[in-house]
C-alpha cells in the first residue's frame, strides 16, 4: 500500500483576516489542515518611522513612538524618554519616576488584557475577550483622566511627563486594583483552565529556550520557555529596583515548558506583578513636586551613540540612537520586541494544523504596527 | 545574611577555581554573582603570583569579570588575542562600542557565538546607519542571557561596495534583521538565503535611510509627497 | 393538522370542489406556508434571544431602542427585523470565478433540508404535518442532506476558505449523525415504534415517565444527543466550519445579503429540528410534566414550544462560554468518546428492558 500524497495548496492568510491581528500576511502551505511552511510577509503598516525622526527634533519623536506599539504607548514613551535621558545624563524628579512606573504597569496590565482577550478570541471563546475588554476599558478611563487620551498619550516626555496626576488619580486607582484583582480569578475559571482551551494551546507550539534566544524573542514569550529574563528585574531602569516583584516563568503546568498556554499564563502571571508594583507605586508615591521640573529648553544630546533596553509588555523594547549634537537624531533605530517574535513562527509552526498556527500566533502578542514602524 | 552571602562566594569561588564556572553563573542575585566573579579573579591572579594552580591564563585574561573593564574593553582585548588583526583600533574609548574588520567579521561572528567565555548567545538588533562620508556601518549590539553581558559591534564599510557576511545561519534572528538593514541603507549581506526588502516593496528604488537617497517622485503611479525640510 | 385531515375537512366545507385535486393542492400549501412562517418566526425570536442571551453573559446589554425617531423599539425587539431588512436589501454578489448555478442552489439546498425535516415535528397531539410512521428516522435522513448544500458552497464559491469550511463541515456533520443516530436507538428500543407521536404517546404520565429519566442509559443517550446535535448545527464549541478566527467565515464567506441570510434561516431551523427532536424522544414531545394538568391541545403547543427553547437556551449558553474546538479533536470525541459510549448505551438499555422492563 502506498501513501496517498495531496497536492500542497498555498494558502494566503491577511492582510485582511480575523486573527493576524493587524495587517499581517502569511503565506502558507498546507496539506489538508496540516501546515507545512509559513512565510510571514510584513510591511503592510510600515509608516517610515526612523525616517520621519531623523526630520522631527527630539521632542517631536515622542508621539511617533505612540504610534509603533500603540497597545502599550505608555511602556514606548517611557523607553523613548529613559533612552535620551541616559544619553543627556539628565535625571527626574522622584514623583516622575514614579508617575512613570505607574502609567506604565496601568498600559501593561491593559496590553496585556487585550493579548489574553484576543487570544481567546483566536482559540474560539467569545466571551472571555468581552470580560477582559470591559476591565481594559477603566484603564483606559484612568489615562483618560492624567492625559486625556485614551489610546496614543504622548504623556511621557523627555525629562518629565505632560501633566501632573489629577485630583482624585490615586483613589480611583486604589479602587480600579481592589475591584480588578479578584477578577482575575473569574478569567482562570472561564478562560485559563478551560478544558477544551487547554487541549487546544498545552503542548501546542513549544518553544525551547535556545531557539527563543537564538531567535531573539524576549519578554512574555521569552520567560514562558523557562528563561528568566526581565529588564526590570536585571538591568533596572528608572526606578524598578525600588520595587518587589517576581518574575513569572514557564513551569510547563499542564503541557511542555514554552507552550502556548505557558504563554497565556505568563502573562496572566504578569498581570498580578503589575498590580503588585502598582500598590506598592501609588503608595510611595510622593505628594508635592512639579513634573516639568526637570525637561530641558532644548533637546541636544551630546555626539555619540547608546543602545538601551526596556521592558515593554511584549518583550525588550530598544532604541538606538545616535546623535550628532544637533536637535534632530542622526540616527533612530527602535529594536521592537513583536518583529523578533514574529520571526519565530515559521520555525514553531510547522506541522501543526491550521487552528493551531492562528492559536500559535495569537500566543506570541504581535502588534503589526511595532512590526512595520 | 551576610555571612550566608560571604559563604555562598567563597564556595562559588573555590569551585571556580577548579574550573566549574556553573556555580558562579547559577548565583541568582546579581549582585552577589558579579562580587563572587570579582573574588575569583582576584584568587586566581594570587594562585598565578604563587605560582599554583589554573594554567588556564586565557581565562584570566580575558574571562569579563574584572570589574573595572568594560565588556567592550575585555571582549576587545579577547578578540585581538585570538584573532589578531580582526579589531580596528578608533579614537575614543572603547566604552561604546568594538569596530570589527569586514574581512575578519566570519571569524569573530562564530568566536563571538561559541568561545566559553564570551557566549553572546543573543543578537539583540543590528542597526544600519550611513555615517556619511562614504561610510556605511553596521553595528551589533549583543548579549548573553547565559553571562549576561553586552557589546556593541561596528562594522564599517564603504558604500561603494557595501557588503558584510552574514550571520543570519549563526543567529537566526539575523536573518530578518540583516534583511531590515539592506532595505533600508542597502549594505549586502554575503551568503544571506534570502535578502530580499523587509518593510518596502520590493520594487522600491533607493535606501531611504542613507544620508543622499532622494525620494522617488511618484510610486506605481502614486505621487509621494516630499518631506518637509527644517520642520520645527 | 395532517395533509390527510385537512383534505377530508376541505372536502366537507368545500362541497362543490369535493374530489378535485386543487383541495389536495390547498391542503398541501396551507401547512408549507405554515411552516415557513414558523421558521422565520423561530429565526426572528432566537437571533433576537441569542443576541440577549449573549449580551447578558457578556456583562452587556444587547440591541436597545431609546428616545424617539428610527430605533429598534423597546429592548430592542425589532432589531432582528430591522436586520432582515437590511439583509434583503444589501447587494446581492456572486464572485466572478464562482460556479454559477451550484453557488445559487446551495444556500436552497441547505434550506430545504432544514425545511422538510420540520414537517415531521409533532408541535401538539393533532398538530402536525405528516405523522409518518417512519417520522423519527425519516427526520435523521433528510437533515443530512443540507450538508450537500454545504459542501456545494464551499466547493463553488471558488475560494480556498470556503473550501475548508465545506470539507470541515461534511467531515463534521457525517460523523456526528453516527452518534446521533445510535443514542435514539435506545429511544426506538424503549418504545418499540419510530413514529415521532408514537413515541410521545409511550411517555405519557408525568415527568418521570419522560425517556430521559427512565433510565440511567437513556439519560446518558439524551445528552450524546444533545452534544451531537450541537455539532450538527455547526456551533461552538464545534463551530470549526465556520471559525470566524480561522476560515475568516468558512462556506458562506462568499455569500452576502438574502443569501447570506438563507443559511442564517436555516442554522436557527436546524436548532429547531435538532432540539425538536430531542425534545420528542427524550423529553416527552407536547406531555405536561405534571400528569392529568394543563394537558390540553393549547398547553401542547406550549409545552413543546417552551421545551424547545430551554434546550435552546443551554445551546447558547455553551456557545458563549466554550472555545473552539480543533479538527482533530472534534473527530476525537465523536469517534473515541461518543460513539464507544453510544455503543454501549444500546446494550444497556438492552439489558435494563430485559431485567426491569
Amino acid at each position: 500500500m502506498g501513501v496517498i500524497h495531496g497536492e500542497e495548496m498555498v494558502l494566503n492568510i491577511g492582510p485582511q483576516h480575523p486573527s493576524t491581528h493587524g495587517v499581517l500576511r502569511l503565506k502558507v502551505k498546507t496539506d489538508g489542515e496540516v501546515v507545512s511552511d509559513i512565510y510571514p510577509v510584513i510591511g503592510y503598516l510600515h509608516r517610515s518611522f526612523e525616517k520621519h525622526c531623523e526630520n522631527v527634533t527630539y521632542e517631536q519623536v515622542v508621539p511617533y513612538t505612540d504610534r509603533c506599539d500603540y497597545i502599550a504607548s505608555m511602556n514606548n514613551n517611557l523607553g523613548y524618554a529613559v533612552t535620551v535621558e541616559e544619553l543627556m545624563g539628565i535625571e527626574v524628579p522622584e514623583k516622575v519616576e514614579y508617575i512613570r512606573i505607574i502609567v506604565a504597569e496601568f498600559n501593561r496590565i491593559a496590553s496585556h488584557l487585550l493579548a489574553l482577550g484576543t487570544y481567546g478570541l483566536d482559540v474560539g471563546a467569545f466571551t472571555p475577550f468581552l470580560y477582559m475588554f470591559r476591565d481594559r476599558e477603566r484603564i483606559l478611563d484612568m489615562f483618560e483622566m492624567v492625559c486625556g487620551a485614551r489610546l496614543l498619550y504622548n504623556y511621557i516626555w523627555v525629562g518629565g511627563v505632560s501633566h501632573d496626576l489629577p485630583k482624585g488619580f490615586v483613589e480611583t486607582a486604589y479602587q480600579f486594583l481592589d475591584y480588578f484583582e479578584p477578577q482575575v480569578t473569574e478569567y482562570n475559571n472561564l478562560l485559563t483552565y478551560n478544558k477544551i482551551f487547554v487541549e487546544r494551546t498545552a503542548d501546542v507550539g513549544v518553544l525551547p529556550p535556545d531557539v527563543a534566544i537564538n531567535y531573539g524573542v524576549t519578554g512574555p514569550n521569552l520567560r514562558a520557555s523557562g528563561v528568566k529574563w526581565d529588564i526590570r528585574k536585571d538591568e533596572p531602569y528608572s526606578i524598578y529596583d525600588k520595587f518587589d516583584f517576581d518574575v513569572p516563568v514557564g513551569q510547563g503546568e499542564l503541557g511542555t515548558i514554552g507552550d502556548c498556554w505557558d504563554r497565556y499564563w505568563v502573562r496572566m502571571r504578569e498581570i498580578e506583578e503589575s498590580v503588585k508594583i502598582l500598590r506598592q507605586a501609588l503608595k510611595g508615591l510622593p505628594k508635592d513636586g512639579d513634573v516639568h521640573q526637570a525637561i530641558p529648553k532644548k533637546i541636544r544630546p551630546p555626539k555619540g551613540s547608546i543602545y538601551k533596553r526596556t521592558e515593554s509588555p511584549r518583550g525588550d523594547l530598544a532604541y538606538y540612537i545616535t546623535s550628532d549634537g544637533k536637535p534632530k537624531p542622526y540616527r533612530l533605530k527602535m529594536r521592537s520586541p513583536a518583529f523578533t517574535s514574529l520571526s519565530v513562527l515559521n520555525k514553531i509552526s510547522k506541522g501543526w494544523m491550521l487552528s493551531d498556527v492562528i492559536a500559535i500566533l495569537g500566543s506570541l502578542d504581535i502588534v503589526l504596527g511595532e512590526i512595520d514602524r | 545574611m551576610i555571612d550566608d552571602r560571604d559563604k555562598l562566594i567563597a564556595e562559588a569561588v573555590e569551585k571556580g577555581l577548579q574550573g566549574d564556572m556553573d556555580t558562579i553563573n547559577g548565583i541568582e542575585d546579581r549582585v552577589i554573582r558579579s562580587k563572587a566573579k570579582a573574588a575569583l579573579h582576584k584568587a586566581k591572579k594570587v594562585a598565578k603570583e604563587s605560582g599554583t594552580g589554573i594554567e588556564d591564563s586565557k581565562e584570566e585574561t580575558a574571562s569579563p569579570v574584572d570589574e573595572n573593564q568594560s565588556p567592550n574593553q575585555i571582549v576587545f582585548a579577547y578578540l585581538e588575542k585570538k584573532i589578531p588583526g580582526s579589531v580596528i583600533v578608533q579614537e575614543g574609548d572603547l566604552e561604546e562600542c568594538i569596530y570589527v574588520n569586514p574581512s575578519s567579521w566570519e571569524a569573530v561572528s562564530k568566536l563571538l557565538r561559541n568561545d566559553e567565555i564570551l557566549q553572546f548567545d543573543s543578537l539583540q538588533c543590528i542597526t544600519g546607519i550611513d555615517i556619511g562620508e562614504g561610510i556605511l556601518e553596521s553595528r551589533y549590539n549583543f548579549h548573553s542571557m547565559s553571562l549576561r553581558h553586552t557589546i556593541e559591534i561596528r562594522i564599517p564599510v564603504s558604500i561603494d561596495n557595501p557588503k558584510i557576511y552574514s550571520i543570519e545561519q549563526i543567529w537566526r534572528i539575523g536573518d530578518w534583521f540583516e534583511r531590515e538593514v539592506y532595505d533600508m541603507v542597502g549594505i549586502i549581506f554575503e551568503g544571506h538565503r534570502n535578502l530580499k526588502r523587509m518593510l518596502l516593496p520590493d520594487d522600491w528604488e533607493g535606501f531611504p535611510l542613507r544620508k543622499d537617497y532622494e525620494t522617488q517622485q511618484t510610486y506605481h503611479g502614486i505621487a509621494i509627497p516630499k518631506v518637509k525640510e527644517e520642520w520645527e | 393538522m395532517t395533509v390527510d385531515l385537512l383534505y377530508d375537512w376541505l372536502n366537507e366545507t368545500i362541497p362543490f370542489l369535493s374530489g378535485n385535486d386543487l383541495l389536495l393542492l390547498f391542503a398541501i400549501l396551507i401547512p408549507a406556508l405554515m411552516l415557513f412562517l414558523v421558521i422565520a418566526v423561530n429565526a426572528i425570536v432566537l437571533v433576537y434571544a441569542e443576541r440577549k442571551v449573549s449580551a447578558f453573559m457578556q456583562d452587556r446589554v444587547g440591541p436597545m431602542g431609546q428616545g424617539v425617531g428610527l430605533h429598534a423599539g423597546k429592548w430592542g425587539m425589532l432589531q432582528t427585523i430591522a436586520d432582515a431588512l437590511k439583509l434583503i436589501s444589501k447587494e446581492d454578489i456572486i464572485p466572478k470565478l464562482a460556479d454559477r448555478k451550484l453557488f445559487i442552489m446551495a444556500p436552497f439546498i441547505i434550506f430545504v433540508g432544514a425545511f422538510i425535516a420540520v414537517i415531521a415535528l409533532p408541535f401538539g397531539e393533532s398538530l402536525i404535518v405528516a405523522d409518518m410512521n417512519i417520522g423519527i428516522f425519516y427526520i435523521l435522513a433528510v437533515s443530512s442532506f443540507g450538508v450537500i448544500g454545504l459542501i456545494l458552497a464551499g466547493w463553488s464559491s471558488n475560494n480556498k476558505w470556503s473550501l475548508y469550511g465545506g470539507m470541515r463541515s461534511a467531515a463534521q456533520i457525517i460523523s456526528y449523525e453516527i452518534p446521533a443516530g445510535l443514542s435514539l436507538v435506545t429511544v426506538i428500543m424503549l418504545t418499540g415504534t419510530l413514529s415521532m407521536q408514537g413515541i410521545i404517546q409511550y411517555q405519557s404520565g408525568g415527568i418521570f415517565d419522560w425517556i430521559v429519566f427512565s433510565s440511567p442509559f437513556s439519560f446518558i443517550a439524551f445528552i450524546i444527543y444533545f452534544i451531537a446535535g450541537i455539532a450538527e448545527t455547526n456551533r461552538t464549541p464545534f463551530d470549526i466550519p465556520e471559525a470566524e478566527s480561522e476560515l475568516v467565515g468558512g462556506f458562506h464567506t462568499e455569500y452576502s445579503g438574502m443569501r447570506w441570510s438563507f443559511f442564517f434561516l436555516s442554522e436557527y431551523a436546524n436548532m429547531l429540528v435538532v432540539n425538536g427532536v430531542a425534545v420528542t424522544a427524550f423529553l416527552g414531545g407536547w406531555q405536561s410534566p405534571i400528569s392529568g394538568y394543563f394537558n390540553t391541545a393549547g398547553w401542547g403547543i406550549f409545552w413543546f414550544i417552551s421545551k424547545i427553547l430551554v434546550l435552546v437556551f443551554v445551546m447558547m449558553w455553551v456557545r458563549w462560554t466554550f472555545p473552539r474546538l480543533r479538527v482533530d479533536q472534534l473527530m476525537d470525541i465523536c469517534w473515541k468518546y461518543l460513539l464507544p459510549i453510544a455503543l454501549m448505551n444500546i446494550f444497556g438499555v438492552g439489558l435494563w428492558t430485559l431485567i426491569f422492563g
